[in-house]
């Protein structure tokens, strides 16, 4: 065996683990570190508000685009006669963050946030209601 | 046939065709918006627009131009592309882009053909609409704003629904779809615009936003209300039936449907559903088991010989009633009825005596293929709203003539050339023979007619039935019997129709031979001619053909007095309500108060459920398999469109328990027994679940003629009285319908029709309270004055549990009656 073949490669990798010792850190001391998410990051959903209440129409293109069905949407009649969604449920669990909801809305009343902490205690806690969906002013 | 080329195809198309017909037929798609098959051609949308080489490559419209032969036709070239998204673009021009919130979204023509041919923008601009959106009833909402003007509905309203509610208003730009004086829509609410609107104008309110179309599952099934037999298209999502979804193919009126077939569809999910087994326990209905329940029924029933007894609603499948009655006949009794008893008679004893069959000679497909109909009550089209459809098209588009007897003028009679002779309530059977001694006397009879069993008699029974004689009585001339005579005799194809039902006595045995008599007399049977029977309930013939009905044992109304007498003391009543659709109310409680033991299986806590000792829930037609024989005695196949509703069970399966605990032998599955019924009912021999498939199969009637001198009642006049009339509204079927949205959104209690010559007398105003009183009882209703009544006669609806009318009605085919304020 050739002694060279042997000990350059490790030396070779001691090299990299040595320098990395001199460069600013990858990983994040999180919590008390945030990250900065990117803009087009694919976090939880809010619901737009428009002239105080939500755009939404409840035309039910979001659930029938959702792919992991994960979208519950009824809709209501309100004393205009206009719809509006009477329940809008999205099962955080079951959801796939592929942002199709928000592709196929025609009214803009869907995005999603950088909110990416959705952990939680019980299983109903992540299916997020309209109240808990709508956008924090 | 005629041979021609479209898109470089030889095809061949029937000669009436137009271009747009002969391509459908022959698997081409041409592009329409203002086109129905059941409606004439009229060419508005400018969407089907077609280049013929010999019109020098012209573009026409396809819907309007017939074809001829050597017809070389091209639907696609780029120029009339080019037109096609032109016409889209001027249509998008002020239609409001509101797919997002329209509920037609998804089902949209409009819709569907801005994506086919790619109109992303517009090159014109113009200002959208600002009509007012007419939200003023429950039922249909009428938007014009999304309107293309195709005039569908305005067409269907009058040519097929005859009703005229909607039309073009105003001109040019301005052209809108309005009612009358721009007024809000107040019609019979049948539906038919909606189901033919191509875009979002006019919407059924019942579903509004309740699903997008394309969420529903479309499960074909057939209506439960009446017994037209119409097909329906469910359309379900997450196991409840949302609406009905229009199909153009489906059945033999191609989609049409009626109020109640169309909005009466809520009671299947309805929130009132008896979802669990009840006992009576100190005298409270409590929760109980299935087995605990069943067990209780059986041991009531298990040889308890004649003390049993049992009513059954003629909604149920045939393989339900064959098995109800296999329960009673297990338990050892022949008391065994429906619809009161004498509802069915016209078929059982008229029909069975005169024709030698318990159904019709006659088929709903025979009225537009006849020359005349004769129409017993203008009711007809109140009870089959559907088969009302099929004169209206017959008087209107095939010129067939109508002459109509009744005891009130109706909507019929306003058809075009509808001749009404309206006579004196109760005197029909001697109208009738009255037409038929003059047919005798003018020697109109069919020359083999003296050759049939009883003509003799029948000759000798209508001796005192001259048209001078019956004049007198019902009020007519005797001119007017005498030409309907001539009229009917004369006719080339001529149907007889009449509606039988609980509302309706009058129309029993003696009338059905009396109309019989006339058919044989002249020899009107075969395609277009015949009588039509029309029994009430969505199986009211099943249940005559599966022989449910007193042949040994006691008829509906002798139960009732045998429960009264304490002679019987266990009833089972499946579906039945008879506290409110039997005459007497205080008579029918009185007795089922007395009973014994008193089983209800029902979908709903009706009156009759709440007085009994078990009540076990039932399923309703959408969630069970089975049969239904219309009044035509088309069979046609149900299957379960949804899953049971709570702990609820099909008849079919409570019966066959209760067989099995009883001891005896009950078939497995539905179509066992569909098995049984082909091998042993006359006409259904053959038959198969699967050989029925969706549209269903005829069971053949043989007629063997015999004439039957009908009993001519006599109704006497009591002075200073007031004759009341029962019979069905439009909007209701039954009770059932009591639990149906739609129908109770249009017409949500009883009332009393009078006249207004009756009304100015009594000074009654529309909607005041009145106190109908008559020996039977009294009720408070509410005032109707409408001009089709005669004066000195009141109609009033018989369906409705609150202030019925059954308080007042002994059951008699004229009660007379006294009104105060």
């Amino acid at each position: 065996m050739n002694p060279i073949n042997t000990f350059v490669p490790i030396i070779q990798g001691l090299k990299i683990t040595l320098s990395h010792l001199f460069k600013k850190p990858v990983t994040l001391q999180y919590p008390t570190e945030r990250p900065k998410v990117a803009e087009r990051f694919r976090g939880l959903h809010a619901l737009n508000v428009s002239h105080n209440k939500a755009k939404c129409v409840a035309c039910y293109l979001c659930p029938t685009v959702c792919p992991a069905k994960c979208i519950t949407v009824e809709a209501g009649e309100d004393a205009n006669h206009d719809k509006y969604a009477a329940k809008y449920e999205i099962d955080m669990l079951r959801c796939i963050f592929c942002g199709y909801c928000v592709e196929a809305c025609p009214v803009d009343a869907i995005r999603m946030t950088g909110e990416f902490e959705l952990a939680n205690y019980s299983r109903k806690d992540f299916v997020y209601s309209k109240e808990r969906l709508l956008e924090k002013k | 046939m005629v041979n021609l080329t479209i898109d470089d195809k030889q095809v061949t198309a029937p000669k009436n065709a137009t271009i747009y017909e002969a391509a459908k037929i022959n698997g081409i798609k041409i592009p329409i918006l203002c086109h129905d098959k059941k409606l004439k051609p009229f060419g508005a949308c400018r969407m089907c627009l077609v280049e013929v080489e010999q019109m020098k490559g012209r573009q026409i419209p396809a819907c309007t131009t017939p074809v001829t032969d050597g017809m070389i036709i091209r639907t696609s070239t780029p120029d009339i592309i080019k037109a096609r998204k032109m016409v889209l673009e001027l249509l998008l021009l002020n239609h409001p882009i509101d797919c997002p919130v329209c509920d037609k979204g998804g089902d949209c023509d409009l819709q569907n053909l801005t994506y086919e041919y790619q109109v992303n923008a517009n090159r014109f601009s113009d200002e959208k609409f600002h009509h007012e959106i007419d939200y003023s009833n429950p039922l249909i909402e009428r938007d014009m704003n999304r309107c293309v003007l195709c005039g569908k509905c305005a067409r269907i309203c009058d040519e097929i629904v005859s009703f005229g509610a909607l039309t073009f208003i105003s001109r040019g730009i301005e052209t809108k779809i309005g009612c009358e004086f721009e007024g809000a829509l107040n019609c019979e609410f049948c539906g038919s615009c909606v189901s033919v609107c191509p875009v979002g104008s006019l919407l059924a309110r019942p579903f509004k936003y309740k699903a997008r179309f394309w969420a529903l599952t479309n499960h074909k099934s057939v209506c439960s209300y009446c017994g037209t037999g119409c097909n329906l298209t469910l359309g379900v999502k997450d196991n409840k039936v949302l609406t009905t979804v229009y199909d153009e193919n489906q059945g033999f009126h191609n989609g049409q449907l009626c109020c109640r077939g169309r909005f009466g569809y809520q009671f299947i999910n309805s929130d009132k559903r008896l979802t669990t087994p009840l006992v009576r326990k100190n005298g409270v209905l409590t929760e109980a088991g299935w087995d605990e329940a069943l067990e209780l029924v059986a041991s009531r029933l298990k040889g308890s010989g004649a003390s049993a007894a049992a009513l059954s609603t003629p909604r149920l499948a045939n393989e339900e009633l064959v098995l109800f009655k296999k329960l009673m006949e297990t338990a050892g009794s022949a008391n065994y009825d429906h619809s009161a008893g004498y509802a069915h008679a016209a078929l059982t004893e008229g029909f069975a005596r005169s024709f030698g069959a318990t159904a019709s000679p006659a088929t709903i497909p025979d009225i537009q293929k006849s020359d005349l109909l004769l129409v017993i009550k203008t009711d007809s089209y109140e009870t089959h709203p559907v088969v009302g459809f099929e004169i209206n098209m017959a008087v209107k588009n095939k010129g067939a003539k109508l002459n109509i007897l009744s005891d009130k003028r109706g909507k019929l009679s306003k058809l075009p050339d509808a001749t009404t002779l309206v006579h004196t309530p109760g005197c029909e059977v001697a109208v009738i023979n009255a037409m038929a001694k003059a047919i005798l006397d003018e020697k109109l009879a069919a020359g083999s007619a003296a050759a049939i069993p009883g003509y003799a008699d029948l000759e000798k029974a209508l001796a005192g039935f001259t048209p001078d004689a019956v004049a007198g009585q019902s009020g007519l001339s005797a001119a007017a019997i005498r030409q309907f005579a001539t009229d009917y005799a004369k006719a080339g194809k001529a149907l007889i129709i009449f509606p039988i039902g609980n509302a309706y006595p009058g129309h029993n045995a003696d009338l059905a031979s009396a109309v019989a008599n006339l058919a044989i007399l002249t020899g009107k049977f075969g395609e277009g001619s015949g009588v039509l029977c029309m029994a009430e309930k969505n199986n009211s013939q099943g249940a005559v053909d599966m022989g449910f009905y007193a042949t040994s044992g006691l008829n509906a109304g002798q139960i009732i007095d045998g429960c009264a007498s304490g002679a019987i003391k266990t009833l089972f009543i499946a579906g039945e309500n008879p506290v409110v659709s039997y005459p007497n109310r205080a008579a029918v409680t009185a007795a089922l108060d007395k009973v014994e033991f008193l089983v209800v299986s029902d979908l709903f806590m009706t009156e009759t459920a709440a007085m009994a000792d078990v009540v076990l829930p039932a399923c309703s037609f959408a969630e069970k398999e089975g049969t239904f024989t219309s009044v035509d005695r088309r069979v046609q196949h149900i299957k379960p469109a949804i899953g049971k509703i709570g702990k609820s069970r099909t008849d079919f399966e409570i019966f066959g328990t209760l067989i099995a605990k009883l001891g005896g032998q009950a078939p497995a599955t539905p179509a066992a027994v569909f098995g049984e019924i082909a091998a042993s009912v006359p006409g259904y021999a053959g038959m198969s679940y699967a050989s029925l498939g969706e549209v269903g199969a005829f069971a053949p009637v043989i007629v063997k003629a015999t004439f039957v001198a009908p009993k001519a009642a006599v109704v006497e006049p009591v002075a200073g009285k007031l004759a009341l009339v029962t019979g069905s509204v439009l909007y209701h079927n039954g009770t059932l319908s009591q639990f149906g949205e739609g129908p109770m959104y249009v017409c949500p209690e009883g009332y009393v029709e009078l006249s207004r010559g009756d009304a100015a007398k009594l000074k009654i105003e529309e909607n005041d309270l009145l106190n109908v009183a008559s020996a039977t009882g009294s009720t408070k209703l509410k005032a109707r004055i409408t001009p089709r009544m005669p004066e000195g006669v009141l109609f009033s609806p018989y369906h409705f549990g609150a202030a019925g009318i059954n308080q007042v009605w002994s059951g008699a085919p004229v009660t007379w009656v006294t009104v105060t304020k």
